[in-house]
C-alpha cells in the first residue's frame, strides 16, 4: 500500500508514522477475511472465473462434483498453456509464395571460355609438359614401340616428381607395378611378354604420389586410361601455372575484345568494356555483365527476347590447350549482383554454332535468420576467415566451404592451392618450393572429415536466390546467313576481309526474362505473440471463463493467505509467550488488557482467539476503533449468512 | 423427531439424486438466469419492461447462434494444412542413375529373330513408297530373293493397307494388291477428324479372333504406321524370347560404360547394376545401393559428381525399332522403378551433356488432409513392380492387371503378374485387338485405373538444368580418341569415332535441399482455444457454461417435471384413498399457481425468522445484486426444506 512521506518531527513524527503504518497494516489485513475459509468462500463467490462460484452454493455432492471439474479444467488449461508455450518458443516459421512479372535488376551475367589460356600464349610453359605428354600416349597406346622415341629428351624431373604406373592386375594377389617409361620396375620385374598384352582389361593406371623425398607413396588408381592421363596433366600443368604471376597470366588468357563480339542489351547497345574481367582459375579471364560493383545494376522491365542481353562470343577453339580441356564452349552463369561467381559448380554450358536462348526465372528465398532457422546474414558469425572478400562480394557459402578448404590445405600443406584465392603471406603450392603438396593436396581432396568440417562450420545464407533457367537451341547462323555474319564479324574484329571465324567457334546467346519473372518464397513467423496471447486465453476462456485479471484476483487471494498465516503465526507466538507469562503468572484470564494490547500491538489476538464460527469475529470487529472503514463492515455482514448456511448445510451433512 | 424418521431423513439426503431445488420450471430458468456466467441472460431476467426483455432475449438467442455458426465453420476448416518450405545445406545423397542405349539390342545379335521381320517391313516400304532397294547398307545380298519363296506371316496377321481417300470404305493391302472391302470402325490415330491431304493413308486393321470385329487404325504419316506396325510385331516375336538371351544379345556394362569417375575417384561397371529393360534392353543403374550403401556428395559441382563416356554403338542400330542415337538418362530415387520409356532425358553424341541438380523433397499430409497415400498399402491395385509405390507404378500395374483379366495375358513393356504370360500369336491370336482396345479404354479413363491410384505422399525430385557443349574438342580430339580407344581395348579393335561416344556429367550444383512440409494448421488446442474465444467473444462463456446448461435444462429440468408427476400421482392416489379430505390438494395448488410469488409464500414457514434481512431493503445504499444473491439463497433453501416436507408427507 502506500509507504510513509518523509519523516516531519522527530517524536510526533515517529508516532504519527507508527500510526500510520499501523493504519497499513490494518488496511491490508482488512482482506476478505479472517479466517482461510472465509478467504476461500469470498474468493469463490466473488471471482469470475466460472467453476469456482458453483462449488460454494449448491449442495455436498455437487459441490464435490464441481470442485473436481474445477480442479479438472484448471489442470487441463494449466497442460495446453503448456503445449502453446512450446509451440511458440519452437519459432515455427510460415511461409508465403509469389509469383508475377516485375521490373527487377537484371541478373548479372558470367561468361567464361572453356580453355582458361590460348595455346599460342601458353606453348613456351607447357612445352615439356606436352612433349612427356606425347611420350606417354605414344607409350600407352603403342607398348612395343617403346623404343623408338628413346632418342627424344624428356624432362625427366617432372615425370619423376608424380609418374603414372601401370598396375597389372591380371594376378590379383601378385599386383605388378609397372612405371610407364618401363626403366625401374618397382615388385616383381616381369617379362616383357606380360607387358605387351597388358591393356585396360587386365592393367589400371595410377598415378603415383609420393612424399617425403619419395620414401612413402601413394597411388591413386584411375580405370580407364583417359582420366589417369588428363588428372595426371591437369596436375602439372597446376603446378606450372602456380609460379607464374597473375598478372601474367591475364594476358595469356582470351581479351576481351576478341571473345565479346557483339553485344546488345535491349535495345541499347554494349561491348567488351561493360563487362567486368575476373581471373578465374579453371577459365582464365571470365567476364561479368551487370555486376553491379561500381555503377547501378541495370533493370530489365518487359519480359521477352527484345529486352534482354543478346551476345555474340567466339571461343576460338583452334586454339585452346589440347590436353587441358577436351570440352569446348562457352561456360555461363547467371547470379546476383555483387556475388561471386562459382561458375565451375554452377555454370551451364553452351555450344559453339548454336544459338542458345535462355529464359529467366528467379527464384528468390528469405528467411528469417536465427532464432527461426539457421542461416546467417552477412556471414560475420561464421568461424572461417572467407579469402573471397578482396573481391568485394558478398557472403555465400561456397565461398566459405572454399576458404575452408584453402585454410586446411595452409594447414597441413604450408601452401595454397592455385584453384581458390590466397591469404596475405602464402605462396600458391608447386613442385620446386614445396615438393610434397601433390600428396598432400591428394589427401586432402579425398579425405571427407576435412568437407564435412566445413560443411559444419559453413553456415547458409539467409537470402537465396537461384536462377531457374529454360534453355533451348537452334543452329545458328543459318547457312544462308552465314557467309554475311562471319564477313561483318572478321571485319569488325580484326578489320580482315577475310573471315577469321568458324562455326565451330562462335556462340550465340540470348538470356531474357520470363513472362513470369519471380517467385519469391519469404517467410513468417508462425507463431507470435499475439497469437500465443490470443490462444492463451482462448483456452482459459474456453474451460473456466478466465481472464488476466482472474489471475490477478488469484495472486491477490495468494497475498492474503500469505497474511492470514503470518497474523496466525504471530497469533501463535504471541500466546505461547502469553501462556508462558500466564503459566508464571497464573492470574485471571486478562481480558481488557488483551483488547488494549491488541490496540497497540500488531498481533490480532481477539480475532483469532474466539474461534467460534456463529458469533465469530463479530464483536471484536466493532470493538476496533478504527475509523471510516464501513464497507468492511457490510461485507462481512453479507458474508455472514453464507457462512451461515455454510455451516448448517455441513450440520446436516454430518 | 422418530429414530425412524431420522433415518429417512438421513437417506434421502444420501441418495445420489436430491434433485434441483427450485421446485417449478419457472424457477429454475429464473434461478439459472440470475446465477450463470454467461452474459446475457442475467439481463433478461433482470430488464423491465416487456420490450427490453424481448430485445435481450432477441440479443441472446442470436450471440448463441454466432457462436454455433462460427464454431461450426472452425469445425469444418480444421483439416487444412499450412505449408512450409526449409532449405537444408548438407551432405546429399547422390540419386540412383539409370542409363540406357536407346536402342535395346544389338541388330547383330538379334537379327536371326528379326529377319522375316526386316524383309517383310523392307517389302512394305517398297510396294507403298517405291523405296529402292539401293539403298540398303548392311548386307548386299538380296533378300528380296529369299522372300519369294516364303509366305508373309507378318502382313497375313496384321495387314498393313493403304486407304484411297476417293474411295471410301476400301482399302488395298499392299502385298497381296487386292482391293479389300474394310467395314467396322476405322480409327485414326492421328485425329478424330480426318484432315489429310495426301491422297493416301496408310494403317493396319487388327480383328478379333472370329475377324467378324475389326478395327482400323490409320495414321497420318507411313512413318508412324510402319514403326508401330513393327513395334507390334517386334514384341511379339521377343516376347517369346527367355530373359537371360535378351540380356546376352543387350549391350554389357563394360562395352556401355567406357569411362567412369564419381567424386573424383574411379569407378567402373562393377559399381552399376544390370536392370533389364523389355523395350530398352540392358540399362545400368548406378548407386543402386548394390551395397547397402548410398553414396553421397559432400560437394557440388561437375567435378564431384558422376561423369561417364559412354559408348553408343550406332552400327548396331535397329532401323525400324528407334530412329534417334544416343543414350536415356533417368535420375530417380533407390527404391523407385525407372519408367526410361516415360521420364528420360536424351543424350547426344559426340557432346557432353552436364546435368546439374537441384533436389526438393516434398512430403504431403495424408488422409484426412489429402487423398495421398504413405507406402501404396491402401490401393487396391497389386503393385507388380520390384520397387516402392508411386503414382505411376499404380497406373501400369493396374493396366497390366486388366489386361492380363481381359486379354489374359500380359503386355510386353511391362512386368510380368504372377501367372501370367507375354502376349504372343501363338498361344493368344487375337491379343492386339484386344489390346488396343483396352489401351483406348484406359486412355479415355474408362478402366477406373486414374480414379483408383493415389499419389505418394512424399516424393524426391530432383530438378535439372541440362546444358550442352561440344565434346570432344577439336584439338584435344587426336589424342583423346586413340585414348578411349584404349581405355575400351578388348573390345574393339577399330579406332572410335566421336559420333559413337557421348560424355554425361550429373552432379548437385549445390548441397541446398529444398524440403516442402505440409503441417497440420490446425491442432486440437488451436480449435479449443478458438472456440474459447468464439464462446468468450460473444457471451463470456465457458466450458463451466455449457455444463451448467446440460445441468440445469436435462437434468433439473426433466427431474423437476419427474417429480412434478410423482406428486400428482401421489395425490391422485391420496384422493382416491380418501376423498373428503379438501386441504391435501390445496398446498401443491399453490405451489403449482405460477402467479403466485415467493413473497407471499414466505410469512408461512420458518424462514420468516430470516425476515430481517429483507428489511434490509430500507437501508439506504446496499448494492442490489448482493441482496438479491442473499434473497434467492434463502428462499431456495426454504423451498427445500419446503418440498422436503411435502415429500415426506
Amino acid at each position: 500500500m502506500l509507504w510513509p512521506r518523509p519523516l516531519l518531527g522527530k517524536e510526533g513524527a515517529t508516532m504519527h508514522v507508527k500510526k500510520y503504518l499501523l493504519k497499513c497494516l490494518h488496511r491490508l489485513q482488512k482482506g476478505p477475511g479472517y479466517t482461510y475459509k472465509e478467504l476461500l468462500v469470498w474468493y469463490c463467490d466473488n471471482t469470475n472465473t466460472h467453476g469456482p462460484k458453483r462449488i460454494i452454493c449448491e449442495g455436498p455432492k455437487k459441490k464435490a462434483m464441481w470442485f473436481l471439474l474445477t480442479l479438472l479444467f484448471t489442470a487441463l488449461v494449466c497442460w495446453q498453456w503448456g503445449i502453446f508455450i512450446r509451440t511458440y518458443l519452437s519459432w515455427e516459421v510460415s511461409v508465403s509464395l509469389s509469383v508475377g512479372f516485375k521490373t527487377m535488376d537484371f541478373p548479372a551475367v558470367t561468361i567464361c571460355n572453356a580453355s582458361p589460356f590460348k595455346y599460342s600464349k601458353v606453348k613456351h610453359l607447357l612445352k615439356d609438359l606436352d612433349e612427356l605428354m606425347e611420350a606417354v600416349l605414344e607409350r600407352i597406346l603403342a607398348p612395343e614401340l617403346r623404343h623408338a622415341n628413346a632418342t627424344r629428351t624428356l624432362n625427366s624431373s617432372i615425370w619423376n616428381h608424380t609418374p603414372l604406373v601401370l598396375i597389372d592386375e591380371r594376378n590379383p594377389h601378385h599386383p605388378v607395378i609397372l612405371d610407364l617409361f618401363g626403366d625401374n620396375h618397382n615388385g616383381l620385374t616381369n617379362s616383357s611378354a606380360s607387358e605387351k598384352i597388358c591393356n585396360a582389361h587386365g592393367c589400371k593406371m595410377a598415378m603415383r604420389l609420393c612424399s617425403l623425398n619419395g620414401t612413402q607413396c601413394t597411388f591413386r588408381n584411375f580405370t580407364s586410361a583417359t582420366q589417369a592421363v588428363t588428372e595426371w596433366y591437369s596436375l602439372q600443368a597446376t603446378n606450372i601455372f602456380a609460379q607464374v604471376p597473375q598478372q601474367e597470366l591475364v594476358e595469356m588468357s582470351y581479351p576481351g575484345e576478341q571473345m565479346i563480339l557483339a553485344c546488345l542489351f535491349g535495345a541499347e547497345p554494349c561491348n567488351y568494356r561493360n563487362f567486368t574481367s575476373i581471373f578465374y582459375p579453371h577459365y582464365g579471364n571470365c567476364y561479368i555483365f551487370n555486376w553491379g560493383m561500381t555503377e547501378k545494376a541495370l533493370p530489365s522491365a518487359n519480359p521477352g527476347t527484345e529486352f534482354g542481353l543478346k551476345l555474340i562470343l567466339d571461343i576460338g577453339q583452334e586454339d585452346y590447350v589440347p590436353f587441358l580441356t577436351s570440352t569446348a564452349g562457352v561456360r555461363l552463369m547467371l547470379h546476383e549482383q555483387r556475388s561471386y561467381p562459382f561458375i565451375r559448380d554452377e555454370g551451364i554450358y553452351a555450344m559453339s554454332g548454336t544459338e542458345t536462348s535462355i529464359g529467366v526465372l528467379v527464384d528468390k528465398l528469405q528467411r528469417m535468420g536465427e532464432p527461426y532457422s539457421p542461416c546467417t546474414v552477412n556471414g560475420s558469425e561464421v568461424p572461417v576467415q572467407n579469402f573471397y572478400s578482396d573481391y568485394n562480394t558478398t557472403y555465400s557459402i561456397q565461398a566459405c566451404l572454399r576458404s575452408c578448404f584453402q585454410d586446411h590445405m595452409i594447414h597441413s600443406c604450408k601452401c595454397g592451392h592455385y584453384l581458390y584465392p590466397l591469404p596475405r603471406g602464402e605462396k600458391y603450392c608447386n613442385n620446386r618450393d614445396f615438393p610434397d603438396w601433390a600428396h598432400c593436396y591428394s589427401d586432402l581432396q579425398m579425405s571427407v572429415a576435412q568437407r564435412e568440417t566445413c560443411i559444419g562450420m559453413c553456415k547458409e545464407s539467409c537470402n537465396d536466390t537461384q536462377y531457374k533457367m529454360t534453355i533451348s537451341m537452334a543452329d545458328w547462323p543459318s547457312e544462308a546467313s552465314e557467309d554475311w555474319i562471319f564477313h561483318v564479324l572478321s571485319q569488325e574484329r580484326d578489320q580482315s576481309t577475310n573471315i577469321t571465324l568458324s562455326r565451330k567457334g562462335i556462340v550465340k546467346l540470348n538470356i531474357y526474362f520470363q513472362e513470369f519473372n519471380y517467385r519469391t518464397i519469404e517467410e513468417s513467423a508462425a507463431n507470435n505473440l499475439v497469437w500465443l496471447l490470443s490462444n492463451l486465453g482462448g483456452q482459459f476462456g474456453f474451460w473456466m471463463g478466465g481472464s488476466v485479471l482472474c489471475l490477478i484476483e488469484f495472486g491477490e487471494i495468494i497475498i492474503d493467505f500469505v497474511w492470514i498465516t503470518i497474523i496466525n503465526l504471530v497469533a501463535l507466538a504471541k500466546s505461547l509467550r502469553q501462556r508462558r507469562a500466564q503459566a508464571s503468572y497464573s492470574g485471571p484470564p486478562p481480558t481488557v488488557a488483551e483488547l488494549v494490547e491488541a490496540h497497540t500491538n500488531f498481533g490480532f489476538q481477539p480475532d483469532t482467539a474466539p474461534r467460534s464460527p456463529n458469533t465469530g469475529p463479530y464483536p471484536n470487529e466493532q470493538a476496533l476503533p478504527i475509523p471510516g472503514t464501513p464497507p468492511p463492515n457490510y461485507d462481512s455482514l453479507r458474508l455472514q449468512p453464507l457462512d451461515v448456511i455454510e455451516s448448517d448445510s455441513e450440520g446436516d451433512a454430518i | 423427531m422418530a429414530p425412524g424418521e431420522k433415518i429417512k431423513a438421513k437417506i434421502k439426503k444420501n441418495l445420489p439424486v436430491t434433485g434441483p431445488q427450485a421446485p417449478t420450471i419457472k424457477e429454475l430458468m429464473r434461478w439459472y438466469c440470475l446465477n450463470t456466467n454467461t452474459h446475457g441472460c442475467r439481463r433478461i431476467v433482470v430488464s423491465r419492461g416487456r420490450l427490453r426483455r424481448l430485445l435481450w432475449i432477441g440479443f441472446t438467442l442470436t450471440a448463441v447462434a454466432l457462436i454455433l455458426w462460427q464454431c461450426a465453420l472452425l469445425v469444418f476448416s480444421f483439416y487444412t494444412v499450412s505449408v512450409s518450405i526449409k532449405v537444408h545445406f548438407r551432405k546429399l545423397d547422390f540419386p540412383a542413375v539409370t542409363i540406357c542405349n536407346i536402342n535395346p539390342y544389338k541388330y547383330s545379335a538379334v537379327r536371326h529373330l528379326l529377319a522375316d521381320l526386316e524383309q517383310e517391313t523392307r517389302e512394305a516400304l517398297k510396294s507403298l513408297y517405291g523405296f529402292p532397294e539401293s539403298r540398303k547398307r548392311r548386307d548386299a545380298e538380296s533378300w528380296s530373293s529369299v522372300l519369294e519363296g516364303m509366305q508373309p506371316r507378318f502382313s497375313h496377321r496384321i495387314p498393313l493397307l493403304i486407304f484411297d481417300q476417293y474411295e471410301k470404305g476400301k482399302a488395298r493391302d499392299f502385298f497381296t494388291g487386292r482391293k479389300r472391302k474394310v467395314d467396322g470402325r476405322i480409327i485414326h490415330k492421328a485425329s478424330n477428324v480426318m484432315h489429310i491431304e495426301s491422297k493416301q493413308v496408310v494403317g493396319f486393321q487388327l480383328c478379333s479372333n472370329d475377324t467378324s470385329d475389326c478395327a482400323t487404325y490409320t495414321f497420318s504419316s507411313g512413318i508412324n504406321a510402319i514403326q508401330e506396325w513393327y513395334k507390334l510385331h517386334y514384341m511379339n516375336i521377343m516376347a517369346q524370347v527367355p530373359l537371360e538371351k535378351k540380356i546376352n544379345m543387350s549391350y554389357s556394362a563394360e562395352e556401355l560404360l567406357v569411362t567412369c569417375f564419381f567424386d573424383g575417384v574411379s569407378c567402373d561397371a562393377r559399381n552399376f547394376t544390370l536392370f533389364h529393360h523389355p523395350m530398352h534392353g540392358n540399362c545400368y543403374t548406378f548407386n543402386n545401393r548394390e551395397n547397402e550403401t548410398i553414396l553421397s556428395t559432400s560437394m557440388g559441382g561437375s567435378e564431384y559428381g558422376l561423369q561417364v563416356i559412354l559408348y553408343i554403338n550406332e552400327e548396331e542400330y535397329n532401323p525400324f525399332l528407334v530412329s534417334s542415337t544416343g543414350a536415356k538418362v533417368i535420375i530417380h530415387r533407390q527404391d523407385e522403378y525407372p519408367f526410361v520409356e516415360d521420364v528420360g532425358t536424351e543424350i547426344e553424341t559426340a557432346m557432353v551433356t552436364s546435368i546439374g541438380m537441384h533436389l526438393t523433397e516434398s512430403f504431403k499430409l495424408s488422409e484426412p488432409y489429402s487423398q495421398c497415400t504413405e507406402d501404396g498399402s491402401d490401393v487396391p491395385i497389386r503393385n507388380i513392380y520390384n520397387a516402392a509405390y508411386s503414382l505411376q507404378i499404380c497406373l501400369h500395374s493396374c493396366f497390366q492387371t486388366k489386361m492380363v483379366e481381359k486379354c489374359g495375358c500380359a503386355q510386353y513393356g511391362q512386368p510380368l503378374p504372377p501367372e501370367a504370360n507375354y502376349c504372343n500369336y501363338q498361344q493368344h491370336p487375337n491379343w492386339m485387338y484386344c489390346y488396343y482396345q483396352l489401351h483406348r479404354a484406359f486412355v479415355q479413363e474408362e478402366l477406373g485405373c486414374q480414379s483408383v491410384c493415389k499419389e505418394a505422399c512424399s516424393f524426391k525430385e530432383w530438378t535439372l538444368t541440362t546444358s550442352l557443349a561440344q565434346w570432344p574438342s577439336v584439338v584435344s580430339e587426336k589424342w583423346l580418341l586413340p585414348v578411349l580407344t584404349w581405355d575400351q581395348g578388348r573390345q574393339i579393335n577399330k579406332k572410335l569415332n566421336k559420333t559413337d561416344l557421348a560424355k554425361l556429367l550429373i552432379f548437385y550444383k549445390d548441397l541446398n535441399q529444398r524440403s516442402i512440409m505440409e503441417s497440420p494448421a490446425n491442432s486440437i488446442e488451436m480449435l479449443l482455444s478458438n472456440f474459447g474465444g468464439q464462446l468468450g467473444l460473444w457471451m463470456s462463456c465457458s466450458v463451466v457454461c455449457v455444463i451448467e446448461i446440460i445441468e440445469v435444462f436435462f437434468i433439473d429440468f426433466f427431474s423437476i417435471i419427474a417429480r412434478r408427476q410423482w406428486q400428482k400421482a401421489k395425490e391422485w392416489w391420496a384422493r382416491k384413498q380418501a376423498p373428503p379430505c379438501p386441504e391435501a390438494p390445496r398446498s401443491p395448488q399453490g405451489q403449482d399457481n405460477p402467479a403466485l410469488d415467493i413473497d407471499n409464500d414466505l410469512p408461512t414457514f420458518n424462514s420468516a425468522l430470516h425476515l430481517p434481512p429483507a428489511l434490509g431493503t430500507q437501508v439506504p445504499g446496499t448494492p442490489p445484486p448482493k441482496y438479491n444473491t442473499l434473497r434467492l439463497e434463502r428462499a431456495f433453501s426454504n423451498q427445500l426444506t419446503d418440498t422436503q416436507m411435502l415429500d415426506e408427507l
